[in-house]
Formats: structure tokens, C-alpha cells, sequence
């Protein structure tokens, strides 16, 4: 395949906006682009006009494709796009956001394209013409490099809250419409599209958590953790066993089969620090852990800990501030 | 209906040793166990077959070990199982690992529904089902959370995505990989431990299932791994809050005004 030397990013939205992931991905494209033009792929449904939003972090080019298939596409659908974009103008890499969506899509389109695919990244960077991808492994013992010398694109894709988004002034970004055919997808409808509760009890986006685990579960406790929460503008996460209350789902769950999560603050309380919770957590900016446990492996990935009882820990935190 | 659930042998822990020039996981290492996330798939196809009748096949690609595993879903109630196992498998990433499932699959044939895990735990990446999917050209619902039949040939499932959900109508034949939360995954009975033995157990190499060779193993894997090293400590300081919970949440408060966070 020739390289027209362009790095592609599908972008990714709900109804109403553009998922945050699309905008941090742009900037880390940007910021290890090179000289190579940053390309957004968007596919959206008719009624959809997602392109300005996507501008303002200044990629090169946006290409917009138009349907109304695409408001809601089968991942066959989308991967059907993207291949007959890819038969126009071949990219030399193709980032997607390791979102539900973006990890349904990619291997899709990767199977048509015969090519290589690293999920879950943490770190981008190009060696040459090589896409080096650094990705976890192992839950997270194992730190690997991961390219693909032989074949473009080379596909990435890179979990929520990796990179920080920043707008760009001063690029004027194209904006490209392409027409494609599109079939109905085979066996597949797709009848009805929900949000899930309601996105902002979830703790992706928050900027302050306070996460509950096993030592933190009574009612009271619980009870007791979201007044203080709201006092202090935090969401409340919780470590998987945490979801067997009727309260919790995995909306709010943390880790590494819930969200991650980049909060400038997060509180852990009661909570071990399994493997499969810390990758929910690297990028939280300040770490404090309370466990009556010195030794539970949450203490070695915290800024600040205390040894010591959740409950009373959080009730003096609630006295403090006031909170009943 | 005809279901295969394909699962795969991680390692027991997480502390895994690698070959220092090939970068790959030295898998004779440690003793494997069934991936988590693939107890759901089975339970989800057993559970199916318990509404519409059929049978369920578990299927493998691993070193000869993993005959182990696929016992274990045969004790969890599977019929027969397959393990793909050959020297020229090894070294697979995601692509050479759903091109030689796929093949296998269309050997089989006539298999109504495929069922995957979420994602392995070694390797995290939900890729091989998604890529069975599309070289077999069939439809697919990735993140399962319900499955109810409709009838032979028709299953409505809901799908979880991170701030939504979907339900989707599937027509078979078709792809799932399911969501944890889909189930809780039966225990193995004793007789069931025992009758596992006794299930066939159905060995396939690359020729048995007509693999193209440039498609499977290291071969066929785009992916390199170039590096693997240990992950730095993200170099938190540890310090202690001390003193009663009221000194300690006073210590807090301060650091958090310090840093405007309150
Ligand atoms: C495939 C797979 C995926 C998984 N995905 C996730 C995931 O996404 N997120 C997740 O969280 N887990 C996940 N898990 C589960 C994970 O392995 C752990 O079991 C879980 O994180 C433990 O939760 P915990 O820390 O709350 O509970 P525990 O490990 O039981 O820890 C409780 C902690 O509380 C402390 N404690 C107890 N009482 C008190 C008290 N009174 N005061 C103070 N401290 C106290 C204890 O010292 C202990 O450290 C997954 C597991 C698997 C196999
Ligand atoms: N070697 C394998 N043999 C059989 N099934 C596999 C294999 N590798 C992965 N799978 C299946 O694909 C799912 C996703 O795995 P992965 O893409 O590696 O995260 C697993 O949960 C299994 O259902």
C-alpha cells in the first residue's frame, strides 16, 4: 500500500456530543504527527452535524460521511466505511478509542485489512515510520512495545482519559464530504439505543472520586460517602465486589472490566488494590488510600495513605466539612 | 442450535516469564486455567441449550496442555470439544489467532452461533472474536449483557456499551461475546468432572482445517513485540496521614486546599 503519510481517527459521539476520547486523541496525533496530516473520519447520521465540535482541536482534515445508517451503525457497518475510505486514500496508522464501540469496530475492520492491531495503548509514538505502541499486559505487570512493520495502517486503539485534550487555535481544518454505498447490515437490527442510566452518576469524567471497596460496603458507610461526595463535588466509584449492592452498577465501577478513570483527586477507601482495579486509576493526578491494612497494594500506588478504619475515617471527613 | 464457545488458557497468575528473544510468554511456565471471562461464554451457551436444545462445543488453539481447559468446559456441561494444536500455531497475535479459529469453525460447519469471552485476561484485547466475525461474514454482538431466544434462528440481546445500551435483533448464524455480568458461571459437578473424560475430544493441526500457512502462527501476525519491560511505579509518594481519623483528615484538607482542590 503506498503511505500518503496521514493518521486517521474515527471519531467517536453519542447523540448529542462528541465522546472526550475522540478530542484526546487528536492531540496526541498532533502532538507525534511529524509532519504527518491528522485525519478525523466521521460517520454520522444526516441529522448529525459533529464536524465543528471536532475542528476546534485542530486536526488537518475531517472527512464526514453522511447516512442515516450511521446514526446508529452495526460495527460491520462502520468497518465497511472505513474499508471503502481506506480503498481511496490508504492511511499509514488509524487510531480508535478502546471505548466498547472503538474495540467492536477496529478488529472488524482489521480482519478485512489483513493487518495488524494493538488495543488498550497507554503510550504512542513513531520510530521511523513505525507506530510504537506501549500497551499493558497481564494486568498491567507486564509493560510491552508493540509495532507492525509490515502492514498499513497500522491500528491502535487507546483507552479514555490517556491523553489530555487540548483545542488548537490557528489550524484550519478541512472539511471533506464522501459518499459512500452503504448495505443494510446482515442480520443484524439494531432496535432501540438507551443511555444507560444516567452519564452523570458515572465516575469517567469526574474530576474527584471517592471509591468504595469491600472494607467500605454498609449502608451506613455508603450513605455517609455521598453526602460527603456531593459536599465536595466528587462522584463515587466503587471496586468491582461493590457492585452486587442494587445501588452500584458498572457505571460507577473502576477497573479493569468498568471505566477508567483521570480524576485531579481520588480517595480510595476499604479498597486492596487488585491488579484489575489499578488500571482503572494510573492516571488519577492525586492518590489518597485509607485501609487498615499498611500492606494492602493500594498503600504503594498512593500519594497519601492512612492506616486505619474506613468508617471512621470517612465520618471524621463528613464532621470536618460539616456534612451530618 | 449448534454453538461453539471458544475459550482460551491464561496464565494461573499474573506473573508471567518471557522468553528474552522472542518476547513471547514462555507458556510452559506456569500451570494455565480457563480465561475468566470464558466461563460466562460457556454458561450464556449452555443455558441456550437448555431452552432450545442443540449442543454446545468448546474450542481451544494452545499447546497441547490446554486440553485441560477445554476439560473443564466439558465439566461445565459441554457435549464435545476441539483444540486446535500444532507447533505452527504458535506465536499468533489476534489475527492469526480468529483466522485459524474461523477456519476451524467452517470445518465444523454448520454452526448456528459462536460464543466468545469478553477479552482474555493476559492480553486484554477482545479482539478475536470481532475478527472471526468478519472472515466468516457473520454478524456480531460484542458486550452481551441478555440474551433471550425468539425462536430457531432469532435472539434479542442486549448490548452494553460504556454510556448506553443497545437491543439488538441477531439473526443466526452469528457472533456473541458477552459480558461478565451476564451470568455467574455454574460449578463443575463431580459427575460432570467425571464424564468430561469420557466426551470427545477432537485434535486439529493447520492441515486438518486447511489453513493457508502465511495466515497462522508467528507468520501470520503483523504485530511485533519489540520491547517488554516492567512498568514504572507511576512514582507516588506514599507519605502517611497520621494521628486519630480527625488528625488525618485534617493533614488531608490541608494538602487538598494547598492544591485547590477544595
Ligand atoms: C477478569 C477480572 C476482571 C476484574 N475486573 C475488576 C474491575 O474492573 N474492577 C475491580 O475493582 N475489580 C475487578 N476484579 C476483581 C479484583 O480482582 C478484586 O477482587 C477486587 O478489585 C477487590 O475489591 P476490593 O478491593 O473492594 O475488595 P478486597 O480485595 O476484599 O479488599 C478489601 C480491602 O479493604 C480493607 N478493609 C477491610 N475492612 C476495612 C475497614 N473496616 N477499614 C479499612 N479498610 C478495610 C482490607 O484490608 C482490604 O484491603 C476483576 C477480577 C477478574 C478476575
Ligand atoms: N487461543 C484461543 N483459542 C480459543 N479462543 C480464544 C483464543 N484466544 C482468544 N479466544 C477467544 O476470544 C476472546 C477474546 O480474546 P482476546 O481477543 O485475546 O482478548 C476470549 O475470551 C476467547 O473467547
Amino acid at each position: 500500500m503506498t503511505n500518503t503519510e496521514e493518521i486517521w481517527i474515527l471519531a467517536e459521539h453519542d447523540a448529542n456530543r462528541v465522546q472526550p476520547v475522540t478530542f484526546q486523541l487528536i492531540t496526541k496525533a498532533r502532538a507525534i504527527a511529524a509532519g504527518r496530516r491528522v485525519v478525523v473520519v466521521l460517520l454520522e447520521g444526516t441529522q448529525e452535524h459533529f464536524a465543528e465540535q471536532i475542528s476546534a482541536y485542530g486536526p488537518d482534515e475531517i472527512i464526514r460521511v453522511s447516512a442515516d445508517s450511521l446514526e446508529r451503525p452495526a460495527d460491520s457497518t462502520a468497518a465497511s466505511a472505513l474499508m471503502q475510505l481506506m480503498a481511496k486514500r490508504q492511511p499509514n496508522a488509524m487510531l480508535f478509542a478502546a471505548t466498547a464501540q472503538g474495540r467492536s469496530i477496529a478488529p472488524r475492520l482489521q480482519a478485512k485489512l489483513g493487518t495488524g492491531l494493538t488495543a488498550d495503548c497507554l503510550d504512542l509514538r513513531f520510530d521511523g515510520d513505525n507506530l510504537v505502541a506501549v500497551k499493558p499486559s497481564y494486568g498491567d505487570n507486564v509493560m510491552c512495545e508493540i509495532t507492525c512493520p509490515q502492514r498499513r495502517p497500522q491500528m491502535v486503539s487507546v483507552r479514555p482519559n490517556t491523553f489530555t485534550a487540548e483545542k488548537a487555535g490557528g489550524v484550519r481544518t478541512k472539511i471533506t464530504t464522501a459518499e459512500l454505498t452503504l448495505a443494510a447490515p446482515k442480520g443484524i437490527v439494531i432496535e432501540d439505543e438507551q443511555v444507560a442510566v444516567s452519564s452523570a452518576t458515572g465516575v469517567t469524567g469526574a474530576s474527584k472520586v471517592i471509591a468504595l471497596g469491600r472494607g467500605a460496603k454498609g449502608d451506613a458507610t455508603v450513605a455517609r460517602t455521598r453526602q460527603l461526595a456531593a459536599r465536595l463535588g466528587a462522584s463515587v466509584g466503587v471496586s468491582r465486589p461493590l457492585t452486587d449492592r442494587d445501588d452500584f452498577t458498572v457505571e460507577q465501577q473502576i477497573g479493569q472490566s468498568g471505566n477508567t478513570i483521570a480524576p485531579d483527586f481520588l480517595l480510595n477507601v476499604g479498597i486492596s488494590g487488585a491488579t484489575q482495579y489499578l488500571v482503572g486509576i494510573d492516571q488519577a493526578k492525586l492518590i489518597v488510600s485509607v485501609n487498615r491494612d499498611a500492606d494492602a497494594p493500594i498503600m504503594a500506588q498512593s500519594d497519601y495513605t492512612y492506616t486505619g478504619d474506613a468508617e471512621a475515617f470517612l465520618k471524621a471527613f463528613a464532621n470536618r466539612l460539616d456534612v451530618k | 442450535m449448534k454453538i461453539v464457545v471458544c475459550i482460551k488458557q491464561v496464565p494461573e497468575s499474573n506473573n508471567v516469564k518471557f522468553d528474552p528473544v522472542t518476547h513471547n510468554l514462555l507458556r510452559s511456565a506456569s500451570t494455565g486455567r480457563i480465561n475468566p471471562y470464558d466461563k460466562n461464554a460457556i454458561e450464556a451457551a449452555l443455558r441456550l441449550r437448555d431452552t432450545v436444545g442443540g449442543s454446545v462445543s468448546v474450542l481451544t488453539m494452545g499447546p497441547p496442555a490446554a486440553e485441560e481447559t477445554l476439560r473443564d468446559g466439558l465439566a461445565m456441561g459441554a457435549d464435545d470439544a476441539y483444540l486446535l494444536s500444532s507447533r505452527a500455531f504458535g506465536g499468533a497475535d489476534t489475527l492469526a489467532t480468529g483466522y485459524t479459529i474461523a477456519q476451524a469453525i467452517r470445518k465444523i460447519g454448520g454452526v448456528d452461533l459462536l460464543v466468545f469471552g469478553r477479552q482474555a485476561v493476559d492480553a486484554d484485547t477482545g479482539q478475536v472474536g470481532p475478527i472471526v466475525a468478519e472472515l466468516l461474514d457473520q454478524p456480531q454482538v460484542t458486550f452481551a449483557s441478555k440474551i433471550a431466544v425468539l425462536d430457531d434462528h432469532t435472539l434479542h440481546v442486549t448490548r452494553d456499551l460504556d454510556d448506553r445500551k443497545q437491543t439488538i435483533r441477531l439473526t443466526l448464524p452469528a457472533v456473541l461475546s458477552v459480558r461478565s455480568e451476564l451470568n455467574t458461571p455454574r460449578y463443575e459437578t463431580p459427575v460432570n468432572i467425571q464424564d468430561s473424560f469420557t466426551k470427545p475430544l477432537t485434535v486439529w493441526n493447520e492441515k486438518d482445517i486447511a489453513a493457508d500457512p502465511t495466515r497462522i502462527g508467528l507468520q501470520g501476525s503483523p504485530t511485533v513485540v519489540t520491547k517488554v519491560f516492567a512498568p514504572e511505579n507511576a512514582g507516588r509518594q506514599n507519605q502517611q496521614l497520621t494521628g486519630t481519623p480527625a488528625e488525618a483528615v485534617d493533614q488531608l484538607i490541608n494538602i487538598l486546599q494547598q492544591q485547590n482542590l477544595i
